[in-house]
């Protein structure tokens, strides 16, 4: 990325180690290009650890090169400054890449599979609830339901919101994977 | 790198191995290629430790005379021997241990290595491949043990892998901000065999962004120009990034030109002379206190190869409350991690310094000067004013001494605690990387197995140990080492029968409570004896000299045991967490 400090025409005041205010930490999603290699990812999540990133998903999979893992993990900022943070992924011999976007400026998207409870009475209700949420059933039982949903991670939150009265049985979330938009 | 033809008392196999001087393929054990790959590294000296797992390492190394093995007591010691190797050369120092117990004792090293950045290379016996994961005898996952405390490290699979993995590791060890690299490397590994080619064996690492040395950007060195145009009250912070890199002549040539005063931190001492008019001293925790002083109200530091650890800052929002920073360093991710810099400069420190003082005006700074010397010259007669005579030898007149015999020409390598401040504050450094200490782990029992390191790095060197007794006795197992390798170090123990610092630190903060910090020693004179050493011990300060003297004419490592004050503190000191210009004093 060339993201050079010299470069950096804004001098953020909060140096990177140092605590944020309560309250005001926000949602970073930062994708890593890293060769897949032993020990690869243990190095990763051993920095992000380290470096006290608060982690909220990540997620790790192949990438459009052969041999070149994708990780993408969320991270708030409460604790630890991600311009930081990705200076120190940058460290990591296994690490081309490190891509870092606020929240919501990258096409972000996760899956869900959620199984929740049904009766034959209000089995077409909640499927009908799903499809509103572009949900599919991907498989049915007497007793249960499960739908796959994927979304933004806030689509995801309010198909969960309007799927617990039925009750939701176990829940599998993917994690947030993201990409760049192109201009 | 040749390999030379000297051979003349091993086996047939062994010949063959080590006279290939050319680039002819051949087929090779990787316990051989192991071995090729450190001599095409130039490497000349190992220290380690045989075991189980690095048995085949261990059975082809002596087909390679280029290779001097050490056999040290306790692999930490063969960490610090080639982390001190490193620090005393600018070279990859080398250390070699077996798996699991033998890994594990390299850990305090490398994490040594770490935090000072200094380049060393680890080589690992692990079990054979078919047992790793099985909780085999004596396995360890060294890999992920390491993983938090070195640059980088392998596992090396497959024989094939070997030549370039110790390539590799030698180029990230020694390359952008050094650092400690582990290859671990499995026993089934080292036996099987596969054809070896040198010259397909160096292959360079494009992606790692740390080999790429940055240079300095021309926008931010002029920035950072017009900057000191116009400070009124700057000062020159230098840390340990000007001595790796060499930057001495580009400091001092910055600092003439714009007659700006030169604060150096511990790991950034001997950089700049301290007889020279512009220097000042060690800022932080056990700093004078002129010199903290000097940053409570400077408007600019132009801080090079430092990390603004917190015994330099103490509390960070207090520090330098008045100043705008330019921060001079290879890492990028040392640049705004503390304190934000107005001017961040990712660059070599000897780049960016040499294109700095070219782009700087020539400048004055003669009242912010005599000011700054006045503050020293109260300092000062208040030392003077509250020094009692006393009878037992202190730890100046150590110092002194040791710089009056050697004219100043030796290499003093000190230990951890009180003795390590006063060494850093009061010995005159005036040699470029005449100093060398654990700084960011503060490894108690890193000078003596260091010095070894660091005299058979420079052995034309006078080296001197300044240790306490505390220390002393953690790696004093060396001390057979040194005998068998007829290495010549002088060893002075600040004995005060104390861990000195903690029980300082009970002093201040904990009311007295000596909780555990009475220590005792061996007779040194006797324990030298046993060793095939000399030992002496110093009760009175007026015999200081004569027995400084005296190790200086008596060959080989002699050690000298001065019993000095026990309950002297080092002065001032920043209580941790306090604002460094908030010092405690010695009272009147």
């Amino acid at each position: 990325m060339g993201l050079n400090m010299t470069e950096q025409a804004v001098i953020s005041a909060r140096a990177g180690q140092a605590d944020i205010p309560p309250g005001s930490a926000r949602l970073y999603t930062l994708v890593l290009l890293v060769d897949d290699r032993q020990g690869a990812i243990d190095r990763v999540v051993n920095v992000l650890r380290r470096r006290r990133a608060n982690m909220r998903t990540l997620v790790v999979g192949p990438s459009e090169e052969a041999g070149v893992a994708r990780v993408t993990v969320v991270v708030d900022d409460a604790e630890v400054g991600v311009e930081h943070l990705s200076e120190q992924l940058r460290k990591i011999v296994d690490v081309r890449q490190v891509l870092l976007f606020p929240a919501g400026q990258a096409i972000e998207r996760e899956l869900a599979l959620v199984k929740v409870s049904c009766t034959a009475a209000n089995r077409s209700e909640i499927i009908e609830l799903g499809q509103h949420f572009g949900a599919q059933a991907v498989d049915l039982a007497p007793e249960t339901l499960t739908l796959q949903v994927t979304g933004k991670g806030e689509q995801v939150e309010q198909l969960l919101e309007r799927l617990q009265p039925y009750g939701i049985r176990e829940l599998a979330r993917s994690g947030c994977l993201a990409i760049a938009r192109d201009e | 790198m040749t390999t030379t033809a000297t051979v003349t008392q091993e086996s047939g196999d062994a010949r063959r191995a080590s006279t290939h001087a050319t680039d002819e393929a051949r087929e090779l054990a990787g316990s051989h290629i192991l071995c090729e790959a450190l001599v095409r590294e130039g490497v000349e000296l190992l220290y380690g430790y045989p075991g189980g797992a690095i048995m085949p390492f261990y059975d082809a190394l002596p087909a390679y005379p280029r290779l001097h093995h050490v056999l040290v007591r306790h692999e930490q010691a063969a960490a610090h021997a080639a982390d001190g190797y490193a620090r005393a050369t600018g070279k990859v120092g080398v250390c070699v241990a077996t798996s699991g117990p033998g890994a594990t004792n390299l850990v305090t090293g490398l994490a040594t290595a770490y935090m000072d950045s200094t380049p060393v290379v680890a080589i690992t016996g692990q079990v054979g491949r078919p047992f790793i994961g099985r909780d085999a005898f004596q396995e360890t996952d060294v890999l992920g043990l390491t993983l938090p405390i070195t640059k980088h490290n392998f596992l090396v699979r497959r024989v094939e892998e070997l030549a370039d993995v110790v390539h590799e590791a030698f180029q990230l060890a020694r390359s952008g901000r050094p650092g400690p690299v582990l290859i671990d490397v499995p026993k089934d590994v080292q036996f099987a065999k596969t054809v070896y080619r040198p010259a397909a064996s160096v292959r360079s690492i494009e992606l790692y962004r740390a080999t790429r040395v940055p240079q300095p950007a021309p926008e931010a060195i002029q920035r950072a120009a017009r900057l000191i145009a116009q400070a009124r009250r700057p000062v020159i912070m230098s840390g340990h990034g000007v001595i790796l890199s060499n930057a001495y002549s580009e400091l001092r040539a910055l600092a003439e030109k714009t007659n700006i005063p030169v604060i150096t931190t511990l790991l950034g001492l001997s950089a700049f002379p301290v007889d020279h008019p512009l220097f000042l001293g060690m800022p932080g925790m056990h700093g004078p206190a002129f010199v903290n002083r000097a940053i409570g109200v400077t408007d600019l530091i132009i801080g090079v190869g430092l990390r603004f650890d917190d015994r330099v800052t103490g509390k960070v929002s207090e520090f330098a409350p008045q100043a705008q920073i330019i921060h001079i360093d290879i890492d990028p991710s040392e640049l705004n991690k503390v304190k934000p810099a107005i001017v961040p400069i990712l660059a070599d420190a000897k780049a960016a310094l040499a294109a700095l003082a070219e782009a700087v005006e020539p400048g004055d700074h003669r009242e912010w000067l005599s000011e700054l010397r006045q503050w020293e010259a109260e300092e000062q007669e208040r030392a003077r004013r509250l020094s009692r005579p006393v009878p037992y030898p202190t730890p100046t007149d150590i110092l002194d001494a040791i710089y009056e015999v050697t004219d100043g020409e030796a290499i003093v390598v000190s230990d951890v605690g009180q003795h390590q401040m006063w060494t850093a504050r009061f010995y005159k450094w005036t040699h470029p990387n005449s100093h060398i200490t654990s700084g960011g782990l503060g490894t108690m029992g890193f000078a003596l197995p260091a010095a070894m390191g660091v005299k058979m790095g420079r052995p034309e060197a006078t080296v001197w140990v300044v240790a306490g007794d505390g220390g002393f006795q953690m790696n004093i197992q060396e001390l057979a080492t040194l005998r068998d390798e007829g290495v010549e170090i002088k060893v002075a123990i600040m004995n005060n029968g104390y861990l000195g610092m903690v029980r300082q630190w009970q002093e201040f903060f904990h009311q007295r409570n000596y909780s555990e910090t009475p220590i005792s020693s061996p007779d040194y004179v006797k324990l030298a004896e046993a060793y095939g050493l000399t030992g002496m011990r110093v009760e009175r300060r007026e015999d200081v000299q004569a027995a400084v003297q005296k190790a200086m004419q008596t060959p080989g490592t002699v050690i000298i045991d001065f019993a000095i004050e026990a309950e002297a503190n080092v002065y001032p000191m920043v209580p941790p967490g306090a604002a460094i210009t908030d010092m405690i004093i010695e009272s009147e």
